[in-house]
């Protein structure tokens, strides 16, 4: 067969049966666009979370009580520092502030202007920021949500919290958190530790929990055995376990999204067969004809696999694009609310572009593999019946 | 005109089919030869098997038992592949219902035969412009077939079957759907066909095949068999 003569005629049937094979592939675009979208939020989310995570602390202990935590004693820091390997032992105080008229909550994060490893994390939200002036009196970090939030209730540069004791506490907002730290800062107010104490009612003898790194990988498991061994009410987390439980909520919400594409995907298939076998007769018609004019089977299933291949590719493609442009440009409307859950301040997170080829070559073959079935097995079967019969 | 050597032989041919448990005979003991450049016609009511031979003739259908003979090639025990260039090389065929793509022009619906022929896209397009002069249908090319008299339709058929050169031409109830003019039309062409040294096989029930001056043999069939 010649090459040339081959791509003119499958040119032309395209071209000429553009109708049918227009609406085919707005329906298989919309299915990879949705697909696409929805790998891409899980994929951009795990990459933010896997970033933040880099540089936080290795290990979180904490103390509980009948399965509560409950205030740290800050006395555990020097039995950590005394501990062969562990580096950096920051103590840290937060808590959920719940702002009275309509039951919303910041997130109240305190930090220590002493310690190195509350700089390092505070340099991840605020880059341009004087922190010493910071930690100059009675100040705040808002996030994007909280700032929106607290402007709407005519808080526009200062918020009176109350305190546990009933008290007033003035605080004065300093700066805003960046819109690219939404995903995790929108509805978070960084403040000195010391005021975060007295807000959140810790004496200076307690922290929420302490932080602390073990640069060996290898001793992780065995600091474990160890600190369990400190405190029988001592709590421990290593960053790992963090790590695995974010994957594990974003694969579960990929993954029901998966189910529901396959199911899609399937009465997409069922539908494309049915119009391929037994409904669309004109189809068995040309199939039987062509065969009825010279061509073999071979040339037949060659010739509408490319076909096929062509329809597949192109709304692969303009999915793809259609889903990058609706996740990282327009941030996903919709489906943002549904991935990222109720929010508690509404947010407005932008989707850090991650392509990962291992996604979209999942993405081709989650897709393409049952569409190429569906329409091959069916055109196959009637190839290969005699021409009479099928052009009947 | 004729020479001896056989373009078709059809020997011991036997059709069955079979309907819901039920056997039933279309074709009995058939034996035929046709001769090269020899035209005849197959001459029966409905049902009397004439175009389920011919179908077997082009290798659309495959028999129950017997042979069909295409210049010494059993085209009813090829593979396939072979089958098919043997098709596309030796037999056009011409439908009762013309059976062109109704979404592609004239010209289109001729190129398809060639496609896979292994031949380059200008070489196609002068066996092309030559196979619409010859069917006298040139003039209407790029017009889409699905707008075409029936008379135009069926000359665009022709234009088809000739396009790939063959030796044999099959028609099955070719003026089925033509008045009186077209079928005239259409017999002036096949006569120009048999001047070419074609092997002609019609099947039909149209008396006006009954009186052709440039038939050879006219091979009457009732009840699936040659009488």
């Amino acid at each position: 067969m010649n090459a040339n003569a081959f791509w003119h005629f499958l040119t032309l049937q395209l071209v000429k049966e553009r109708n049918k094979h227009f609406s085919i592939i707005l329906i298989s675009m919309m299915i990879v666009f949705l697909l696409s979208s929805v790998l891409f939020i899980s994929s951009s989310i795990r990459f933010s979370l896997e970033e933040t995570l880099k540089v936080q602390p290795d290990f979180v202990v904490s103390r509980t009580q009948g399965g509560t935590a409950i205030p740290t004693p800050m006395e555990w820091s020097d039995e950590l520092l005394e501990i062969y390997g562990v580096s950096h032992v920051t103590p840290r105080v937060y808590g959920r502030y719940f702002f009275e008229p309509k039951a919303k909550s910041f997130l109240l994060v305190g930090v220590d202007f002493m310690e190195e490893q509350s700089h390092k994390n505070l340099q991840v939200l605020i880059t341009s920021t004087d922190i010493k002036a910071f930690f100059e009196g009675n100040q705040m970090l808002v996030g994007q949500g909280v700032k929106e939030y607290l402007n709407a209730h005519f808080y526009k540069d200062a918020y009176n919290f109350v305190t546990p004791k009933g008290k007033f506490q003035k605080v004065t907002m300093f700066k805003t958190l960046p819109s690219q730290t939404n995903l995790l800062a929108n509805d978070m107010i960084v403040l000195p530790i010391d005021l975060a104490r007295k807000i959140l009612g810790y004496t200076d003898e307690e922290a929420t929990d302490i932080l602390f790194n073990v640069p060996n990988t290898d001793e992780w498991e065995l600091m474990t055995d160890k600190l369990s061994a400190l405190h029988y009410d001592l709590h421990v987390v290593n960053k790992k376990e963090v790590q695995k439980s974010y994957a594990n909520l974003y694969n579960y919400k990929g993954g029901v999204f998966l189910i529901l594409f396959l199911i899609l995907l399937a009465t997409f298939a069922l539908i494309l067969y049915q119009r391929y076998s037994m409904v669309y007769s004109s189809e068995r018609r040309h199939i039987g004809l062509l065969r009825a004019l010279g061509w073999s089977i071979n040339a037949v299933l060659k010739f509408k696999f490319t076909e096929t291949i062509v329809v597949v590719s192109v709304s692969y493609i303009l999915g793809v694009l259609l889903a990058y442009l609706y996740v990282f440009v327009l941030g996903a409307p919709i489906l943002r609310e549904i991935f990222l859950g109720g929010q508690n301040l509404h947010n407005v997170v932008s989707f850090v572009p991650v392509l990962d080829f291992s996604v979209l070559s999942s993405i081709f073959l989650i897709y393409a593999l049952p569409f190429i079935a569906s329409v091959l097995i069916p055109v196959w079967k009637v190839s290969v019946t005699d021409p009479k019969e099928a052009m009947l | 005109m004729m020479d001896d050597v056989m373009m078709i032989k059809i020997e011991n041919l036997y059709r069955t089919f079979h309907h819901g448990g039920n056997e039933v005979p279309v074709l009995k003991d058939i034996n035929l030869n046709i001769a090269k450049g020899e035209c005849v016609v197959l001459k029966g009511v409905s049902g009397s098997g004439k175009t389920t031979l011919l179908s077997l003739i082009a290798g659309l259908d495959k028999p129950s038992s017997g042979k069909v003979l295409i210049e010494d090639d059993p085209i009813s025990k090829l593979p396939d592949l072979f089958a098919s260039e043997l098709r596309a090389r030796k037999i056009g065929m011409i439908f009762q219902h013309f059976n062109l793509f109704e979404h592609l022009t004239v010209q289109e619906n001729v190129t398809i035969p060639l496609i896979t022929s292994g031949l380059k896209m200008k070489e196609i397009q002068t066996k092309v412009d030559t196979a619409l002069h010859l069917a006298n249908i040139s003039h209407k090319k790029e017009i889409q077939a699905g707008r075409l008299s029936g008379g135009e339709k069926q000359r665009t058929a022709i234009a088809r079957a000739l396009v790939a050169d063959p030796n044999i031409i099959l028609c099955d109830e070719p003026t089925a759907n033509l008045d009186r003019d077209n079928s005239l039309l259409f017999i002036e062409i096949l006569k120009e066909l048999h001047t070419l040294g074609k092997t002609i096989v019609i099947a039909t029930h149209d008396p006006l095949f009954d009186h052709l001056d440039f038939r050879n043999t006219i091979v009457p069939m009732v009840d699936g068999k040659i009488v």
